[in-house]
């Protein structure tokens, strides 16, 4: 028999229980491909052609992918190799010297390789047209290209060339395994037990204190803290992930060992010894799915959840499809006139007075950074004017009611802090002295300026007779806020064009919902699309390699189970036992996953989606989105635990 | 009282179709009653442990039946077989078959765990056991911690601790110090008077033979003489070393 036909019957043999390996191996090239055909295609460029920011976020991922790729492939390998210690030990027994050995697992390396490799791009090549599609109906709102079919010959050779070189490390990773085996231990490879690892109460702790610093620094409020702490919880939560499953795992089991009255119940005793013995071996790929979990599943749940609320952050935003200041009646009238020639139906047309006061005279300050300054405008409403715009705007913002001699006081940002800094604040106009009584978040009542006071409808009449009031002028003219709503105004790019080319064309400052709600589809959409990937990345590689430890596991413990089963272990325990062997392999690392993504949603709603969702408490709202990805994360996870659990079982049952 | 009766027992380990399939045991037949403590000797590969494995229905026999209680094994279901193997038979294999995943002391428990016994009467009955055998100090350490012997003590004190009614033992005594051995050899026979439990014991060992009330010798397959004991142990030992040297097979 020659190496080749040798090589070609391993794979055939070995090729059943490793499929996972394969299939792991055939997704990570489709993903490059997929990636490398996606960055180079035409109409992907072109549409992302404004903004590099998005060329180079997927080339960035790319990389990420790519390391990912090469860590998986050269740590999975090393372990099948191990795996199949005893048959080529039989080799070695022989006569085969190790070099030739190498050369063998060299030579089926390559031949996986190669097939996995035509495999992978000949997927990219199928799915590539979907693929496009999916990239730019998640991030165009009104995509109507056509893409085609298409095989881009650069993408493929760069894919070979890449998996070319990761194959050639994985043989000669391989090689160098096998180099250093000696007889002796390859024959001892079963016997030899693992060394156990007790934990230790002081590493639990450790990795508990760890793990809560970094979460303490998390939910934290202030955004400037978490920004500036995302470091430093990164650091704090991943080691203690890992002290955790080195040393504090193997702890609390052996204190489930120690609670007698569980751990002597029939299943408990076999599935927690048998999971205590393993844990040394299995307890950094434990962490690692623990940490990658909890990127991938926040990566989409952040994604999604942004994705999910581009609507309503766009009018949180801009309150109306359009709005621009003006004090030419004309204006409006053109606008009001491509609005018909399109013939959309016109929900909101109207036209509010604007009012500053430059006088506050008290000065606000907060950590030395002014609120208010005498001399700076601020935007003035009535009640009764504050809440007819509130309530003809898309916002989900509140109409107010202000008492006599009182004020509400609203900001742009998140009100938390600014809150506190405001209320009670007393601010003198001219004489007239408002307390604030309320302070609030808006976006939409500004018009070119910072920060909008309501005031009682009497003092706001009142005001305006004693001229402490003015109105806006802007080149000399009274200007008032036109605002609109209209229907189909995020999809309808003619409209929003032509109503562009008219407003800049009389020098008017405008802003529309299609802008802002485009730009942030094309954000979320792309974050959405590679969060999606990423985790289908990680989670299928993390999830094999799981399999790939516990299939191993299954061949050792065989002989246990027969064991078992000699001294009457029935059909219906034995399920029990595997179930509850396995179980928490699978379970603990996604459970950790998901506690860190949590915190970490916690912080993400702290920078970014409590200044998007206007809720009273966004972060409920954004863990409500975060669930619906847990869950589906959970879904596959489970599907991967149920493969494993019914491979193993046929493994220990044969 | 008959406990278990043998018919025509046959085993043949490989198809018989195939060329290379070997009748281990051939038209079997002997009956045990309760309370028995039999020796079953013969020169390795003479068919002992293939015997014990089907009476303990680890392995089921090709030809022939055979009954315990009355009711035949070879009819009843996985479940049903391993429901009687727990309830029923405590079986000390010649090669220990601890788990290493579990230490000396879970091991032996594992039985009482898997019936679910509470932890106070799991905890008196497993170190008497460990006491009588000598093993209590090593209890707490793994397997691959202890020597050949402390394993197969532990094997024994796995068997008994569910108080079976029948105990399988193959070689129990095959890796102990004659001082431990003759430890073991006494539990079994105070097992066997006390709690009437019937014992089949496969042994090379004429001394361990001795303590037998009865010695079935068992030649290629098949039951070749049978030996009674009286109350005498050492005319018993001589009787067996005749037979044995009758047998001729190198053991003895
Ligand atoms: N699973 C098997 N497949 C094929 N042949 C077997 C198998 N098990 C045992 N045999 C054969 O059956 C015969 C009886 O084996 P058995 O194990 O019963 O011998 P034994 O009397 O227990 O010997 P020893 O004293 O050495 O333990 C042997 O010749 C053996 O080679
Ligand atoms: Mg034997």
């Amino acid at each position: 028999m020659n190496l080749f036909s040798l090589a070609r019957r391993n794979i055939r043999l070995n090729g059943k229980k490793y499929s996972m390996y394969l299939f792991s191996m055939g997704f990570s090239v489709f993903t490059v491909y997929t990636f490398l055909a996606l960055m180079r295609n035409e109409i992907v460029k072109t549409a992302f052609r404004y903004d590099v920011r998005y060329q180079s976020l997927l080339s960035s991922f790319a990389v990420i992918i790519l390391v990912f790729v090469l860590f998986f492939l050269i740590s999975s390998n090393n372990s099948f190799i191990r795996a199949r210690k005893k048959e080529l030990s039989t080799y070695a027994l022989f006569g085969m010297p190790n070099r030739r050995i190498g050369g063998l697992l060299f030579l089926e390396t390559a031949l996986v390789g190669l097939g996995m490799l035509v495999t992978g791009i000949g997927l990219g090549i199928f799915f590539s047209k979907l693929m496009a599609m999916i990239l730019l109906e998640m991030t165009l709102v009104n995509f109507a290209g056509k893409i085609n079919f298409s095989i881009d010959p650069a993408a493929v050779y760069q894919t070979a060339a890449l998996f070319g070189g990761i194959f050639c490390i994985m043989g000669l990773s391989g090689w160098r395994v096998v180099s250093r085996f000696e007889l002796v231990d390859l024959f001892k490879a079963d016997k030899v037990s693992e060394k156990k690892s007790k934990g230790s109460t002081a590493v639990l702790i450790l990795s508990i204190l760890l793990m809560g610093a970094g979460y303490f620094i998390a939910v934290n409020k202030d955004p400037y803290v978490v920004v500036v702490g995302s470091i430093p919880i990164l650091i704090l939560v991943i080691l203690g992930t890992y002290l955790f499953f080195w040393g504090g795992l193997p702890k609390v089991l052996g204190m489930v060992k120690r609670k007698k009255e569980l751990y002597y119940k029939g299943a408990n005793l076999i599935s927690v010894s048998a999971v205590s013995h393993r844990m040394r071996s299995v307890a950094s790929v434990m962490a690692t799915i623990a940490v990658l979990s909890a990127v991938a599943v926040t990566a989409v749940a952040t994604g999604f959840t942004l994705y999910a609320n581009a609507e309503r952050n766009t009018y949180s935003n801009v309150g109306f499809d359009l709005t621009f200041k003006s004090g030419d009646e004309t204006v409006q009238a053109n606008v009001s006139e491509v609005l018909r020639k399109n013939g959309v139906k016109v929900l909101v047309d109207e036209e509010l007075p604007l009012y500053e006061t430059d006088t506050p005279t008290t000065s606000i300050e907060m950590d030395g950074m002014p609120l208010l300054t005498p001399g700076n405008p601020v935007r003035v409403y009535s009640e009764s004017d504050f809440s007819k715009l509130v309530s003809l705007s898309k916002t989900e913002m509140e109409t107010a009611s202000v008492a006599p001699g009182e004020a509400l006081f609203l900001f742009p940002y998140s009100p938390d802090r600014i809150e506190q800094a405001m209320l009670g604040q007393k601010l003198d106009m001219s004489g007239f002295v408002a307390q604030i009584a309320d302070v609030g978040r808006s976006n939409i009542s500004g018009f070119g300026m910072l920060n909008t006071l309501v005031l009682n409808d009497g003092d706001f009449a009142k005001l305006l007779t004693e001229g402490k009031l003015s109105p806006s002028f802007v080149d000399g003219e009274a200007i008032h806020a036109a605002v609109y709503n209209y229907e189909g105004a995020l999809k309808n790019r003619q409209l929003n064009e032509e109503l562009k080319a008219v407003l800049e064309g009389r020098g008017v400052k405008y802003s529309t919902a299609y802008g802002l709600y485009n730009e942030s589809m094309e954000t979320f959409g792309l974050i959405c699309f590679i969060g999606f990937f990423m985790s289908g990345v990680f989670i299928l590689m993390t999830a094999s390699l799981l399999y790939f430890k516990q299939i191993m596991a299954a061949e050792e413990e065989r002989h246990q189970y027969r064991t078992l089963r000699r001294i009457g272990l029935d059909g219906r325990t034995e399920r029990q036992v595997v179930r509850r062997r396995l179980l928490p392999v699978f379970f603990i690392p996604l459970a950790m996953g998901i506690l860190h993504s949590v915190f970490a949603m916690k912080t993400a709603d702290t920078v970014v989606f409590s200044h998007m969702i206007p809720a009273t408490n966004s972060y409920l709202y954004v863990l409500g989105f975060s669930a619906i990805m847990y869950g589906v994360y959970g879904l596959v996870y489970a599907i991967f635990y149920w493969i494993t659990k019914s491979q193993y079982s046929r493994i220990v049952r044969s | 009282m008959q406990i278990i009766k043998v018919e025509n027992i046959s085993k043949v380990y490989g198809s018989k179709k195939n060329s290379n399939h070997y009748t281990a045991l051939k038209n079997i037949s002997f009956e045990v009653n309760q309370g028995d403590f039999i020796g079953v000797m013969g020169s390795s590969g003479s068919g002992k442990t293939t015997l014990l494995n089907i009476l303990g229905s680890l392995d089921k026999p090709t030809g022939g039946r055979f009954l315990m209680n009355g009711s035949e094994v070879g009819a009843l279901n996985r479940n049903q077989l391993a429901k009687h193997r727990m309830e029923n038979i405590g079986f000390i294999f010649q090669d220990y078959n601890l788990l290493e995943t579990m230490t000396l002391k879970e091991n032996i428990i594992l039985p009482l765990a898997l019936r679910g016994k509470d932890i106070a009467a799991i905890e008196a009955k497993v170190s008497s056991l460990a006491e009588n055998l000598g093993i209590s100090h090593v209890i707490e350490k793994y397997p691959y911690e202890v020597s050949g012997g402390e394993q197969q003590r532990a094997a024994a004190c796995r068997a008994l601790v569910n108080d079976p009614k029948v105990i399988l033992a193959d070689e129990p005594t095959g890796n102990l110090d004659s001082k431990s051995g003759k430890d073991l050899l006494k539990l079994l026979t105070q097992i066997n008077t006390e709690f009437g439990a019937t014992i089949l014991m496969v042994t090379h060992d004429v001394f361990a033979a001795s303590y037998c009330r009865k010695i079935l010798f068992i030649r290629d397959g098949e039951i070749y003489n049978e030996l009674y004991g009286g109350s005498d142990r050492k005319q018993f030992f001589d009787s067996i070393i005749n037979v044995m040297s009758m047998l001729g097979g190198g053991e003895g």
